[in-house]
């Protein structure tokens, strides 16, 4: 299985008032094309540190980050936001989606920023939000949505370029459990037309969505492991599952 | 190009946002580029009129008048001489026009225009032998006087004969100033009609203009002159007096919008940046989302550059369009072309530069925003001081003393607004110093050297029957003979007014600012023009040349004088030798106050069956009347700046506490505490701003005022400082303004749902 994602003896450390602050000390991550990995650990363990460093929001103090087979930790902050418009979606817990643009708006973003024509542009959106159910909020301001709906904009537009990696922190943090349960549905559904996702949670029922879970704790790897099979979501499985396009 | 593409989307829909403060952008700079344009018209020397006028009718550079006949071969073969025109013959004679009495200066020219100091005759005809009833106007006089083509001119000369002449042309002429700033008024006629109206020699005057080869070199012609002509000399100027003449009030008014202009700028500069910053504040999680969307750090700082730059720039080209149409509409008075291309260049490309260093300043930080949108820019947390412990022991309303920690918590944009209300406020109280100046000219004349409100000649009475007259009238208070003579000063290169008036025992009002009243013969006050012309102090002596009698002057005080520059020596008839003194040509009236001058002028008028000559004694505010309207118009702009840092201060402090409502309200306070709190984050800053402002601008007007008057030659002692009811008014004015600006934004957040959610 090739590396989507590698990283070698990663570490972040802040600089809190002259406190070093380790937040990620030496982490080692493979991640394969198309796997679905969740982050898990206690508030402050350094997930969202992890994730911020593998999209290139953040700077890495050491070690080295690849990305396709590149090595990517390297690049200048502008490489990395060059970078991010082709090979990585974000999906935040909060603020997501700028506020004074559409919900169309939004979603076209990424399109044309990866250089396709407005006219591209609309189609893919007309086609993401259509299959989310949103078309009639195209016009709307986001903060008219529901956190709910917000959250799937959110993740139609991290897909719109259709990236290498996904990356999600605590996506569904802010969420009531129906709206958690849409959420998820749509991750499964990229998931399984081969999307690679890392999540962060601290949810373990949202966790048993995916292929594998990885625990933090104080910025170290304590547990890396494929979800037993005694998992509670076969049960949940088929019917959850709907289709993108309705 | 993909990246350009999501940036408009992205400035489309933020100016959408925010219609109005981009409005108001656009706004503050037009009218600051439109004061800068409009002062650089007034201030070029291009508009001054002279120069054109000087150049189409090929003019001469020194005009002499002298007594009689004058032979012009000894002036013509001075070194230096290129040209002469005339000598031409000039008689004063009186225009009489719907009952008003004007003195004229009626000139004989010939029928084919001379070479040198051609007048250009903007309508009708020049003087033609078939119509020698003719006359061709000067066109200043004739827009003053009301006279068109055709009028009836009727003139009297000085032995009382009347003549019916008719306008024929108007024409403009580089041989003298502009009327009424420049008297007698001019009107040309030809000979054989001047020799007509006024047979008489010895009352006419012979004057001759001398074109040179170098523009600078007047002063050896003007000595030579001098030398030939000596006692028979009457007056002499050079171009460097007309042209001044015709600048005066420009210079007055381009000084006053150039020191607005350039101050206007910087508060609109300190403006932008504070709204820009305050937009990229609001905006960091936004800038963050777009990163993390893949926008460098490069294109979204042009992305706000272009955003809020173009913006300014719109403003600077709708300035420009401005300050065309407003000098054209200033200016269409027959003066010269509009603002040349260099300046305008200059202006031009200074403001834009101006507008994208503001801008580009907070452009520059919000690209620097991390990329990470969960960390908001979160207000800098402070204790509370122990001040406000204090104040909430002394049970101080809560709303007060959060609202005031609020006000400082961000202490460089608290600084920003604070200057931002503060130095349009400055500039305000100026504008009323200016403002109250010109009420003060109005209301009390005699404090700017204007105590006779009406002036009377004799006309064609004996002076003591003019006395008597004047005398029997119940509304004089006082009379004090006078007669204004031309004096040739020391060096001899040109004239300046000597005005006789009063007598050393019984000394004109003047207003002496420095020194003592002329009290003895030989004693003389002058206006600040006259000792920076001379380069004279009080307490000097200066020897003048009157009607060829030397006469020596000691000068013992300065006066606030608003004629001619300021370039006037005044002292007691007694100084005058007899032959100049007697009889006195006018008599300047001082009024019983309340009396109104123009009932007291048709009285005496009524009294003398129309014999006396009665002028009113024009207040230099109402050449100034046009100041008021820049004022106004000005403070507009002004307040429209003001007004933009306060909407940004709303702002940020909303923005600050969007957050922190929800816990505001879950520890007890009522919507209105709410809005009571955001309206006093602001507000604490706005009453700061304003009261600095005005206590700076109040503390400045006067002596900017008198700078002003000093370097006009009126002389220091004019300025006044707007009364404290007008600043306290104005005070408070600005703050009720402010706080209801400030007022509805924070309501509407203060009844809004607060959404829930963490940092
Ligand atoms: N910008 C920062 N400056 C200093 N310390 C930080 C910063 N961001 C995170 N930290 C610290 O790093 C550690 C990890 O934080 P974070 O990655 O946010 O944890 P998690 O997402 O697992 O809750 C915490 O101790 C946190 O206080
Ligand atoms: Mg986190």
């Amino acid at each position: 299985m090739s590396a989507v994602i590698r990283t070698v003896n990663l570490v972040k450390i802040y600089q809190s008032g002259g406190v070093p602050v380790t937040a990620v000390d030496g982490v080692d991550l493979h991640v394969g094309a198309g796997e679905f990995v969740a982050v898990m650990g206690p508030s402050g363990s350094g997930k969202s540190t992890l994730v911020h460093m593998l999209g290139g929001l953040d700077a890495r103090t050491s070690g080295e980050i690849w990305l396709d087979g590149k090595r990517v930790d390297t690049l200048s902050e502008s490489a990395w936001a060059l970078l991010r418009r082709d090979k990585v979606g974000f999906v935040f817990q909060f603020f997501n989606l700028v506020a004074n643009m559409t919900v169309a708006d939004n979603v076209e973003l990424p399109a044309l920023l990866s250089g396709a024509t407005p006219k591209q542009a609309r189609e893919r959106r007309e086609y993401l939000l259509d299959a989310l159910g949103l078309t009639e909020r195209a016009e709307a301001p986001p903060a008219q949505l529901a956190g709910g709906e917000q959250q799937r904009v959110a993740l139609a537009r991290a897909l719109a370029n259709e990236p290498s990696l996904l990356l999600a922190d605590e996506p569904t943090g802010n969420l009531d459990s129906r709206n958690t349960r849409d959420v998820l549905r749509l991750l499964g559904e990229v998931h399984k037309k081969g999307q690679t996702i890392i999540m962060v949670t601290h949810d373990a029922r949202v966790a048993s969505l995916a292929d594998r879970v990885v625990s933090l704790l104080d910025g170290q790897i304590v547990d890396d492991g494929v979800i037993p099979v005694t998992r509670r979501r076969p049960k949940a499985g088929a019917g959850d599952v709907v289709e993108l396009r309705s | 190009m993909s990246a350009l593409r999501a940036s408009g989307r992205w400035i489309r829909a933020d100016l959408r946002a925010r219609r109005g403060q981009a409005l108001l952008t656009v706004l503050a700079v037009a009218g600051i580029v439109t004061a800068l344009i409009t002062s650089a018209t007034l201030l070029e020397d291009n508009t001054n009129p002279w120069r054109g006028l000087f150049t189409q009718t090929d003019g001469a550079h020194v005009w002499i008048s002298a007594q009689g006949p004058l032979d012009p071969a000894p002036l013509a073969a001075l070194s230096g001489v290129t040209g002469v025109a005339g000598p031409y013959r000039s008689a004063p004679v009186t225009l009489t026009e719907n009952g008003r009495r004007t003195p004229v200066a009626l000139r004989g020219l010939p029928a084919a225009p001379p070479e040198v100091a051609h007048p250009v005759v903007l309508e009708g005809r020049w003087l033609d032998l078939a119509d020698l009833d003719g006359v061709v106007v000067e066109r200043s006089f004739a827009q003053a006087a009301g006279l068109r083509l055709g009028s009836p001119f009727q003139v009297t000369a000085l032995n009382g004969t009347r003549h019916m002449l008719a306008v024929a042309g108007i024409a403009e002429t580089a041989e003298q100033g502009f009327y009424p700033e420049w008297t007698p008024g001019l009107a040309w006629v030809l000979p054989e009609t001047l020799d007509r109206i006024e047979p008489a020699i010895g009352r006419s005057q012979s004057v001759i203009g001398l074109r040179l080869a170098d523009a600078e070199a007047t002063r050896l012609v003007v000595q030579g002159a001098v030398t030939l002509l000596d006692e028979r000399i009457q007056r002499i100027y050079t171009w460097r007096e007309v042209r001044a003449s015709m600048e005066l009030d420009n210079r007055l008014l381009g000084l006053l919008l150039a020191l607005f202009g350039a101050v206007g700028l910087a508060a609109a500069a300190l403006a932008i940046v504070n709204a820009v910053g305050a937009r990229v504040l609001t905006q960091s999680r936004d800038f963050a989302t777009l990163k993390s969307l893949g926008l460098t750090r490069r294109q979204i700082t042009g992305m706000l550059l272009v955003e809020h730059g173009s913006l300014g720039l719109l403003g600077v080209a709708a300035g420009l369009l401005c300050g065309q149409l407003v000098t054209g509409l200033a200016l269409n008075g027959g003066a010269g072309p509009p603002l040349s291309f260099v300046p305008a260049a200059a202006i031009t490309t200074g403001t834009a530069l101006v507008v994208l260093v503001a801008v580009w300043l907070p452009a520059w930080r919000g690209g620097r925003t991390p990329p990470i949108p969960a960390t908001p820019a979160a207000p800098p947390r402070g204790h509370l001081s122990r001040l406000a412990r204090l104040a909430f022991v002394v049970r101080l309303p809560p709303a007060l003393v959060l609202g005031a920690r609020d006000a400082f918590t961000r202490r460089v944009p608290a600084m920003l607004t604070t200057f931002g209300v503060a130095i349009p406020m400055m500039m305000i109280t100026i504008g009323l110093g200016c403002w109250a100046t010109l009420d003060n000219f109005l209301a009390h004349p005699e404090q700017v050297g204007q105590a006779a409100a009406l002036q009377v000649g004799p006309g064609r009475l004996p002076s003591s029957e003019a006395e008597r007259l004047i005398n029997a009238d119940p509304d004089v208070a006082a009379v004090y003979p006078g007669t204004e003579v031309d004096a040739l000063e020391p060096e001899q290169t040109r004239t300046v007014l000597a005005r006789a008036v009063g007598t050393s025992a019984r000394p004109y009002p003047f207003v002496v600012v420095e020194g003592r009243p002329y009290a003895d013969r030989g004693e003389a006050v002058a206006g600040q023009g006259l000792l920076d012309l001379l380069d004279l102090k009080i307490g000097d002596r200066v020897r003048v040349t009157v009607g060829g009698t030397p006469l020596i002057l000691r000068i013992v005080g300065r006066v606030v004088e608003p004629d001619q520059d300021g370039e006037v020596i005044s002292f007691g008839l007694d100084s005058l030798a007899a032959k100049d003194a007697m009889p006195p040509e006018f008599y300047s009236l001082v009024l019983r106050p309340g009396v109104d001058p123009e009932a007291a002028r048709a009285r005496l008028l009524a009294a003398s069956n129309q014999d006396l000559e009665v002028r009113r004694v024009v207040n230099p505010a109402e050449r100034l009347a046009v100041i008021r309207v820049v004022i106004v118009a000005l403070s507009v702009v002004l307040a429209l700046i003001g007004l933009a840092n306060l909407l940004t201060a709303s702002a940020v402090g909303l923005r600050d506490h969007a957050l922190d409502l929800a816990v505001l309200k879950a520890m007890g306070l009522t919507p209105r505490q709410v809005t009571a709190t955001l309206v006093t984050g602001t507000g604490v800053l706005v009453v700061i701003g304003v009261v600095a402002g005005t206590l700076a601008g109040a503390s400045m007007a006067g002596g900017l005022i008198d700078l002003q008057g000093y370097t006009s030659g009126v002389g220091a002692g004019i300025g006044r400082t707007p009364s404290a009811l007008t600043l306290a008014v104005v005070m408070l004015l600005a703050v009720g303004a402010a706080l209801l600006v400030a007022l509805i934004p924070a309501r509407r957040a203060a009844r809004a749902r607060v959404p829930v959610t963490a940092r």
